[in-house]
């Protein structure tokens, strides 16, 4: 066992060190065609890096200030991309992969509606084949990007009398096509466009751009909702890209706050709580490159996550007073800060903060796969699992 | 980097899982008004002995097995995690003191004797109010004919009353300062009381000195003394990631099996949601505590603030989950017979001890800005 991180004079940080000045300010095809966009994929499009090397190359990036790809385009990159790698076309392959990991190609998910969020196999809208396309009607909401998005990644049903988790299909449709509405949700924060409802009016998607085979949609969407990348993702507000613990700390320091008892105390917990957070994905990351079998780490991990992004914003919200309630003021020096661009926000942060518990899985249905994955304990009953979803709806008609 | 833990260290936590299993039964003290007289202290300790953990911080050329903290993390886990009461803890802690504190001499008369299981060390440290810190002029060290006789009270000394060498933090009136001092158990004007600790698988005592014969140790450092304080915190922390453990798998068998309204209560969301929140802090506690043993076993920079870390947050989760498991058991969980409040009373005592949570998570703070400085 040893916790020491990767050395300063480690030999791999010194090659991405030569190409980041090689590259003083690289463009996203840049990264995608140096591997470093995915570096834990197989060669082209990543290096095949073991954790380590992707540990490297994360913080190199991150010394270097380059914008995270993942970030600007995190549903292809984090998400739904690599399902190309296994469930794709080679044509599929083809079209698709570069302009996403280049970021030249913006991609949202399509797969929250507004009947169905946590239960997410029960969604209605329908996608039919008519000759060599499919046409899709329905309603798809809270989708990040969809705004700025040219590749939708969509679960539609596309048969009715099948049960409700195997009646699904996966497509990339494109953003652009006739009967696509996108309309900005405006959240509490006030931002406009972090989220959005998606309209689809008898949307024709050609039949070559179905993901794998049709009814395995479920498969498929579960699968993209398993983000390796996560595990390398530092603890912090805004699912990590946000202020950390240290952010806070420091930032309290600075403000003199820490001389209060309780502010110190409180402070203090927080800090433990993201230092924890640090080991428990380095060591998940050690399981990994040791061969030892996955638990739901990841699982566990979002749960004690997202709350601590919570509890940093709100501690330096509350040291605040009433003059945090004025928009956009912000509670440190903006050199504590370690985000970038929005990410540096401690206002948005906090405003922005009951969506962690939201977003990517409800803190109530990570709770449920943590005890029910890891302690074993009885899976919650859904009677609607088995039945043919058409008698479902017709049920709740009735 | 490898924050897994290699064969070796799983091998050596199963093995000392498999012998505390066997060893340890802890019946005797789930009968309405048993005390520690009833835990088994002294034989469990012989067939501690018998597996030659007597030793087990002792360096080799003493005779020990010269552990390292990672693996005395498998060892004291386990301890924790079954309650085993005996001399164990207190013993290591004298052993680390005596490793610090004790001269050349001193260490060769006394620590191949404690590899071999025939003494035994205990630290007495404390003040009446629990604090260790600060040198507190409770005990004076007056110099007399041979070398010094101690005056004063020393509580919350753990194992004290079986051990056979204590070792005194004392105000040593020659020199003002603070220091250690080292007394033979057979000395006369020695009075050691075994409170009535509501942890009933530790013993714990007062120690009162009066005019009692000792000898001086090694010069007090603060450098020293912290790095005995970071083991001391580390081993009760090791202790409490453990039990919590321990406590949460005890839980949720629990509600598997006890069912009410025709289902397994652990169906409900309530106490699933409960059992996650239980699962999300021993995965933590545990994590700190391997951190901490890393961290002392490199004599790392970060070892004080480890330490301090994994007291502070394993310390607090083991109350939280005790708690919560009793919540979960319902009424059945508040009776004498059950085991839940030896899991209890020990996570409160060890949160109580070597100082709180709210004194360790100030000293991260000063750690994290002296490191961030």
């Amino acid at each position: 066992m040893d916790f020491r991180l990767p050395a300063e004079n480690d030999p791999r940080r010194a090659a991405v060190r030569k190409w980041l000045s090689e590259h003083p300010k690289p463009s996203g095809r840049q990264l995608a065609e140096a591997g470093y966009t995915v570096p834990h994929w197989p060669k082209p499009w990543g290096v095949a890096a073991e954790p380590e090397l992707q540990f490297i190359i994360d913080e190199e990036m991150g010394r270097a200030s380059v914008m995270p790809p993942n970030l600007i385009n995190p549903v292809a990159i984090n998400n739904c991309a690599q399902t190309l790698l296994t469930h794709g076309t080679d044509a599929q392959r083809e079209r698709f992969l570069m302009p996403a990991l280049a970021c030249e190609e913006i991609w949202c998910m399509l797969f929250s509606e507004p009947a169905g969020g946590s239960d997410l196999a029960a969604l209605r809208t329908t996608a039919k084949r008519d000759g060599d396309h499919y046409v899709v009607k329905g309603q798809k909401i809270w989708t990040s990007l969809a705004h700025k998005a040219q590749i939708g990644v969509l679960i539609a049903r596309t048969d009715t009398a099948a049960p409700k988790h195997a009646g699904l299909s996966a497509f990339l449709m494109d953003m652009k096509s006739l009967g696509v509405t996108v309309r900005p949700i405006i959240d509490l924060s006030g931002h406009e466009n972090e989220y959005n409802e998606v309209f689809l009016d008898d949307v024709r998607i050609p039949a070559d751009r179905l993901l794998g085979k049709e009814g395995e949609g479920w498969r498929i969407a579960t699968s993209q909702l398993q983000t390796e990348r996560v595990a390398l993702s530092k603890p912090g507000a805004i699912w990590g890209a946000g202020p950390s613990a240290r952010d806070l700390v420091n930032g309290l320091a600075v403000s003199g706050h820490l001389s209060d008892p309780v502010v110190r105390d409180e402070a203090a917990k927080i800090f433990i709580e993201g230092e924890l957070l640090r080991l428990l994905a380095y060591r998940a990351l050690s399981d990994r490159m040791n061969a030892r079998p996955a638990g739901p780490e990841g699982a566990i991990r979002k749960m004690l996550a997202a709350p601590h992004g919570q509890h940093i914003v709100e501690m330096a919200k509350k040291v605040q007073g009433p003059r945090g309630m004025i928009a956009g003021e912000q509670p440190f020096p903006s050199q504590v800060g370690s985000g970038k661009g929005m990410f540096a926000d401690w206002d948005y942060a906090f405003w922005f903060s009951p969506a962690v518990t939201l977003g990517v899985g409800t803190q109530e249905i990570l709770k449920n796969i943590v005890a029910e994955r890891t302690l074993g304990l009885p899976r919650e009953n859904d009677p609607t699992a088995k039945l043919p979803w058409i008698e479902i709806n017709r049920a709740k008609s009735a | 980097m490898n924050f897994s833990l290699d064969d070796d260290h799983l091998a050596l936590k199963q093995s000392a899982a498999v012998f505390l299993d066997k060893e340890i039964v802890l019946d005797a003290l789930l009968k309405p008004g048993a005390s520690v007289a009833q835990a088994n202290y002294r034989g469990n300790w012989k067939k501690i002995a018998a597996m030659g953990w007597t030793g087990i911080a002792v360096p080799e050329s003493y005779d020990g097995l010269g552990l390292s903290c990672v693996d005395l993390a498998m060892v004291l886990g386990e301890m924790g995690r079954t309650l085993a009461p005996s001399p164990f803890l207190g013993n290591l802690i004298g052993t680390w003191a005596l490793l610090k504190f004790g001269t050349d001499k001193q260490r060769q008369r006394i620590l191949p004797a404690v590899a071999a299981g025939t003494a035994r060390l205990a630290l007495a440290v404390s003040d009446a109010a629990g604090d260790v810190d600060d040198h507190s002029p409770e005990v004076s060290a007056q110099p007399s004919a041979g070398g010094f006789s101690l005056k004063g009270t020393r509580a919350f000394a753990i194992d004290a009353a079986d051990a056979d060498w204590l070792i005194v933090d004392a105000h040593n009136a020659q020199t003002g300062r603070r220091g250690f001092f080292l007394v033979d158990a057979k000395s006369g004007g020695l009075d050691i009381d075994v409170v009535n600790w509501r942890d009933l698988t530790r013993q714990v005592c007062d120690v009162r000195l009066n005019g009692c014969a000792c000898e001086e140790m090694a010069p007090f450092t603060p450098t020293d003394w912290a790095w005995v304080q970071d083991r001391i915190l580390f081993a009760l922390a090791a202790e409490c990631a453990a039990g919590t453990q321990q406590i949460l798998s005890m839980t949720a068998e629990y509600a598997k099996e006890r069912v009410a309204f025709g289902k397994s209560i652990g169906s409900y969301q309530a106490i699933k949601h409960s059992l996650a929140d239980m699962l999300g802090q021993a995965e933590c506690a545990n994590v700190a505590v391997l951190y901490a043993a890393w961290a002392l076993s490199e004599e790392a920079p970060q070892a004080s603030l480890a330490a301090a870390m994994a007291k502070a947050f394993a310390g607090d989760a083991y109350v939280e989950c005790t708690h919560r498991s009793i919540q979960i058991f319902g009424a059945i969980g508040f009776t004498w017979e059950m085991k839940n409040h030896l899991y209890l009373k020990r996570a409160h005592a060890n949160a109580e001890l070597f100082g709180n949570s709210r004194v360790h998570r100030s000293r991260v703070i000063d750690f994290a800005q002296q490191a961030a400085a």
